[in-house]
């Protein structure tokens, strides 16, 4: 794996740890009534997950 | 033998590899960068042939180029995505790539056919890319097609002299050979 | 003059392109995908706008409290309430986006005026619709709007009176107000999709959808923002107390803005020269092909002979062109003689781009002042030369 895929792959595996406690906070605030809180972390997955995909094309390991 | 006296040889050695360019109209803008004649004002040894949009391409127009003498062909159409024509340069740089596999089954090296990408304002990376694209193809052994007689004066590549079999057949399978792929 | 300025315009439009394509790839550039985006924003516009739609009351004294109930009690009410409203400034953002991107790099020319015009009368529609959605919450803000835009219509020539009653029931406020206002904002919605397949008849292959990483980051971002600055609504309006402050929506409700310093007709007359701009802007530059510098090719033509009726041009053709019709007789070479359709080209939506030429491997397909032979003979050339 070259330096440039492997640096991808850290951002890969950062956003993804995000997306992960959002899910957490989204269960937290389900359970709490933070339906605002919960709302606002969905937001924050989906642009974990944007540049996620982001990072798998630039880091080569999806295609056009 | 006339045949192949012919077809022009590759001046490798005098002016770089002799290359066909199809350049889309809304792609580079060809001012300063086309000469009066077709030829690339950098690189005279490009040829540049303007088409209506890259899609318009006939990969079968690559091919006779190459049969024809050309050490390499490249097709430029705007950047993916952002064809004046939607979709035009997604086709052909699909066709083209389907052109690559076909004619690697005949052993001519991929690398000969090239789809660059560059929009209206990007002459000099477009020119570079060429360049980049010449010295590639020049760095190439040969003429694109491999003989097709196992004719015994260009007997000096392995595969070209083994794909057509033994020299009694020689004849009848190159008769065709003009028509064989398309 | 102009031409220098499109010229101009088009510069700064490639710029952006190659700054964007620093971070995206070509094919993720958002800009390319401004007609997709439109379409995401308006999907989550019509799915939200259901949700509010099912909570939604329409008269004087329920309409405020069931849009308060919506997003005080029901669970994620508020941030679907704020997916809609945020949705339609996204969606107002990407269909200008769009507008500017095409009007700068030319994608009027030829016989695209259709999409563009089509295109013109989804801005305006939008338009409309975003201003009757922020009356339907029935606010102070909605009051005023609801004020002013009677105001407005009462005050056009000849037909004022019946504009004013066409809109809102007629003068003051009746109890059909809010009903008609629902109609309003729904009825114009649906009438979007009238126009989408207007704008959509001569594009084959539609870019309708953004690449994922656009999909995710358009949807993510409204939600976040949702979540961050939640949607309010002002004090409930009361009747007969004309409200003095106007919260502004610079996307929707600019109008409305500078109707503090413009009378209502001049705003109505800019509003009609605008759009009436619009539409005229595909005919400002009638050039033809070689005063663009381009090759004038001609319509592309089918060789009856040869062509197959497999179809490939008829999939490929951008602008839906080409039209298969059941043969009534065998083509004349080998391949064709099995066909059952032949191709026809549509020679009014023909933008002489060739595509068609390259899709035919059957050699039925010519440009007829840039023939197959011409190409052949270039090549010659260049390869001899």
């Amino acid at each position: 794996m070259t330096d440039r895929a492997s640096t991808y792959v850290l951002w890969i595996v950062v956003l993804a740890a995000v997306g992960l406690v959002c899910t957490v906070g989204i269960v937290w605030g389900e359970l709490t009534g933070h339906h605002r809180l919960g709302g606002a972390l969905i937001g924050v997955i989906l642009l974990a997950y944007s540049f996620i995909l982001l990072c798998l094309r630039k880091g080569g390991f999806t295609s056009v | 033998m006339p045949e192949l006296a012919d077809r022009p040889q590759p001046a490798t050695g005098r002016r770089g590899p002799k290359i066909v360019g199809f350049l889309c109209d809304w792609a580079v803008a060809s001012e300063g960068v086309v000469r009066d004649d077709g030829t690339m004002r950098d690189l005279p040894n490009v040829t540049l042939i303007k088409i209506p949009c890259s899609g318009f391409t006939r990969p079968a127009w690559l091919e006779f180029a190459l049969r024809n003498g050309a050490d390499g062909v490249f097709v430029c159409g705007c950047p993916l995505g952002d064809c004046f024509n939607r979709y035009g340069n997604n086709l052909i740089g699909d066709r083209v790539e389907q052109l690559r596999r076909r004619l690697e089954r005949q052993k001519v090296n991929p690398e000969r056919i090239g789809a660059l990408f560059y929009g209206k304002h990007a002459g000099a990376a477009f020119v570079d890319a060429v360049r980049a694209f010449s010295e590639r193809v020049a760095g190439m052994p040969g003429p694109a097609f491999p003989a097709r007689k196992p004719a015994p004066a260009t007997t000096g590549q392995g595969p070209a002299a083994s794909t057509p079999g033994p020299a009694p057949q020689g004849g009848q399978s190159g008769a065709p050979a003009g028509r064989e792929g398309t | 003059m102009y031409k220098r300025l499109l010229a101009g315009l088009l510069a700064v439009t490639l710029r952006l392109d190659t700054l964007i394509a620093r971070v995206y790839p070509d094919d993720f550039n958002p800009l390319y995908y401004t007609g997709g985006l439109s379409n995401l924003f308006l999907t989550v516009l019509v799915l939200s706008g259901i949700f509010l739609f099912l909570y939604y009351t329409p008269s004087f004294d329920q309409a405020y409290t069931s849009v308060q109930f919506l997003t005080a009690d029901v669970p994620y009410g508020q941030i679907i309430r704020g997916i809609h409203r945020y949705s339609a400034d996204g969606f107002m953002i990407v269909i200008l986006l769009h507008l500017f991107r095409n009007w700068f790099t030319e994608r009027f020319r030829f016989s695209r005026d259709e999409p563009w015009i089509s295109g013109m009368m989804l801005l305006t529609l939008t338009g409309f619709i975003g201003v009757t959605g922020y009356m339907l919450v029935w606010d102070q803000r909605s009051e005023a709007l609801v004020a002013m835009t009677a105001n407005a219509a009462a005050q056009v020539p000849l037909v004022g009176g019946w504009l004013r009653h066409a809109l809102f029931g007629g003068a003051g406020l009746t109890d059909l107000l809010l009903p008609r206002l629902l109609f309003l904002h729904i009825g114009p919605a649906v009438g979007l999709y009238v126009f989408l397949l207007w704008h959509y008849t001569r594009i084959r292959h539609p870019k309708v959808w953004p690449p994922a990483v656009w999909t995710l980051f358009a949807l993510g971002f409204v939600v976040l923002l949702t979540g961050l600055v939640p949607v309010t609504s002002q004090a409930p309006a009361v009747v007969a107390q004309r409200p003095q402050t106007l919260a502004v929506d610079w996307l929707f409700l600019t109008p409305y803005w500078a109707m503090r310093f413009l009378p209502p007709l001049v705003l109505i007359a800019l509003a009609v020269v605008l759009i009436g701009y619009g539409l005229y802007i595909p005919y400002q530059l009638p050039e033809t092909r070689s005063e663009l510098g381009l090759k004038d090719s001609g319509v592309a033509q089918v060789i009856d002979a040869n062509c197959t009726g497999c179809e490939l041009c008829y999939y490929d053709c951008p602008y839906n062109a080409i039209v298969m019709v059941p043969s009534p007789s065998p083509g004349v070479t080998k391949a064709a003689q099995a066909r059952k359709l032949r191709a026809v080209i549509l020679e009014s939506r023909c933008v002489e781009c060739g595509i068609c030429v390259g899709a035919c491997p059957f050699e039925a397909l010519e440009l007829p002042r840039l023939l197959q032979k011409d190409i052949h003979e270039r090549v010659l050339t260049a390869c001899q030369s």
